[in-house]
């Protein structure tokens, strides 16, 4: 497919052109590229080749430090854009291929200095995984009550601390907070500090205040998708959440991947949504979900509500892994192999229901899909569910144990979809664990 | 412009010659701005906001005295002291946030010049006709925006009495306040792309709700449409990620103060939020004052703090607190006479919210917002919300002239004022008003 060489386990295959800022040591100016085997196409040095009727006019996106604005052109300019990166990276197209003026404006990866966040407005968390959501009712509340009423009938969700999310390797510090082992809150490190395999998506352009966006068409504000770790401090979360919510059990820190896959890279790996038709008969009682293979639909009895649904597929096949390496370990051990297609809230209902209410998106806002886990426990997307509640030992090989994390602990999370032959891939969403401070 | 100035310098000087020593008539005499006793804009004010003007688009930075706006942008190479002669672009910012983020040290010696300038003693920009005339802006020719940018906004629940109210209507008397209420300030993360500045026009949201828990839940425009009072403060200086901000030096990382409404719609709230906390029912919209009143122009006004001290014995069971006068700042609160109430009610202050949100170091940034939470005190008048004043819908809020109120109606404006009384001065905010537009039909 192109001229540059991409082997067939790279995450940046011709069929991704995933987007992420990023400058070098010779060059410290932050810059968008465009990942593609082991190299960066730099498109502030190739924007004049974006000339056509949505991007000719609006090449200057390219010349920004952050894709904000880019996001903000909308739906058919991220279209014609990877039609034009597609075209100039083919191998039967010679605009780039032989313009030996243009030599380096192919990076490589690795020597790279950073590649960085940009700016961000708001960033959502939901709370979307049915296993997940019940796996935690069950060790809280009991099977009976494991789910809340509200779980099947709304994406549940909450507003996450946007100053902390941070690009994979920075390190992330073990909070100190006050929790309650016992009887009187005590103040110190946490000791219950897990992980949070997510997913999430980039707001394209935004809606202003007061006009939701409608869930068929919701997918024309959705940019791209990233991996995301959710690191949570289980102790701290546990005595301040209630009646509103984690804060500071969450907010110390938020990981991502850097570079940001399309939805017209994830489209071929699509799959049907799951069922989500509630039984008339049963609204008194708790719903009963009939099966979950098949395109979602209202009922008789219209459950969800229909601004909540949509008959296009938008469930993705993506498949997660997280792995952990520990000081003294000479490899990282998995410790989950999941997969995104496991979500029972599609992203389109996750933003129709953020703003059915008036609320307003903006370029550059995210939106997590929450804790990802399928139905068997090596898919539980968090030290809580596969320790269950530290019951139980999670083998890292060679004597090597955790119930939760450990300082030093080395957290990699990686994904990507399996097309013949190539990969969709997110490169990795990574963070280490640093001691709490100590005075 | 300029002739009309020259003669309303004059006139302030010839009334200045009648005045006696000027501890007596502290307003009159401090700035050659005339300024009413009545008016939020006092010289002990010096409140920062950003404006625009009909005849001047441009987002600018500005201080509020009397009826005026003092253009930063226009005087900023007057301000030449060690910390901000460096720095004068931060008064050509659309925003405060670069000037928030200069830090204590800065904004202190700003004050200084800024009551320099405006003194009635201080020729600098008083006799200074042709900028004098590019300097002030009538209020009246001024539309307001909204201070800064902000990256995050945090809502916290410091009210003893509000989350006392709230929790003997839902959970009765037993088991009203939380257990962790009293040990640490509950908060939670706000929405910041719905914040909007005074004047706003707020839509009437539609959504999920489940009014009968024995039916399906609903979908429609909300009818329990409420209102909370707050304040606010803006960070100054940030923290870096992992780095937290000790509480006895919080205060030089809290810059100023607004006023708030925190619309919030109480079925919309109710269906969603267990167990992830409001989210929908309040970030359709939220109201803030323009102007950031300094903490330097609030500290006349400090009281002493509440006590929070936990009998040991009483560990297993509720904490008892000693006895209650105090904390920063005083504030009158009118919205359409429902609720008078005071700042100085809330349990927990800035400087321990502040403290709380970064101990386990998360990091805080310039233009960040960190609200108090629904102010309510004792007596049911100072009551902050619909949902207390009408005890959960149960009894009717007398507006006079035969109307009543549980919840908001299309059509509604909510006025919030707030000001702290001096000796014939006020330090006050400005309005923080909404009017409620009816929600969507289709």
């Amino acid at each position: 497919m192109s001229y540059i060489k991409v082997d067939a386990n790279s995450d940046f295959s011709y069929h991704n052109l995933p987007y992420g800022v990023f400058s070098t040591p010779d060059n410290s100016r932050h810059r968008i590229g465009v990942a593609i085997g082991d190299h960066i196409l730099d498109l502030s040095v190739v924007k004049h080749l974006f000339n056509g009727p949505e991007l000719a006019a609006r090449q200057d996106v390219f010349d920004q430090p952050t894709l904000n604005d880019f996001m903000g052109l909308g739906y058919d300019a991220w279209r014609e854009a990877r039609r034009y990166l597609q075209m100039f990276l083919s191998a039967n197209e010679s605009t780039l291929r032989d313009d030996v003026t243009l030599l380096g404006i192919f990076l490589f990866i690795a020597p790279v200095s950073s590649v960085f966040l940009f700016p961000l407005g708001d960033y959502t968390d939901f709370y979307s995984s049915r296993d997940h959501a019940t796996n935690v009712g069950i060790m809280f509340r009991g099977k009976e009550n494991a789910l809340m009423p509200n779980w099947l009938r709304l994406p549940v969700g909450y507003h996450g601390r946007a100053s902390s999310l941070v690009v994979s390797g920075t390190p992330i510090r073990r909070p100190r907070g006050q929790m309650r082992p016992d009887p009187a809150p005590v103040f110190g490190p946490s000791k219950q500090l897990d992980i949070e395999l997510e997913m999430a998506f980039f707001v394209g352009p935004g809606n202003r205040l007061g006009e939701p966006i409608p869930v068929e068409r919701a997918h024309e504000y959705i940019f791209g998708m990233v991996l995301m770790n959710d690191w949570s401090a289980r102790d701290i979360q546990a005595w301040e959440y209630v009646p509103l919510g984690p804060f500071l059990g969450k907010n110390f820190g938020t990981t991502i991947s850097p570079w940001v896959v399309p939805m017209e890279a994830l489209m071929p790996f699509v799959e049907a949504n799951p069922v989500q038709v509630i039984q008339a008969d049963s609204c008194l009682s708790e719903p009963i979900e009939l099966n979950r293979s098949y395109t979602a639909c209202g009922g008789p009895d219209p459950e969800p509500l229909p601004y909540l649904l949509h008959s296009d597929p938008y469930t993705f096949n993506i498949n997660l892994f997280v792995s952990i390496k520990g000081v003294g370990m000479t490899k990282a051990a998995s410790i989950c192999e999941s997969n995104f297609k496991y979500m029972y809230w599609t992203m389109k209902q996750q933003l129709a229901h953020h703003t059915v209410n008036g609320c307003n998106v903006r370029p550059g806002d995210l939106l997590a899909s929450g804790t990802i886990s399928g139905p068997e426990p090596k898919s539980f997307g968090s030290l809580l569910e596969l320790s269950w509640r530290g019951s139980k030992m999670i083998d890292l090989g060679g004597g090597e144990t955790r119930t939760f994390l450990k300082d030093g602990d080395e957290v990699t999370i990686t994904g990507f979809c399996e097309g013949l032959g190539y990969r969709v891939g997110f490169g990795p969403c990574m963070g280490k664990i640093l001691p709490a401070l100590q005075q």
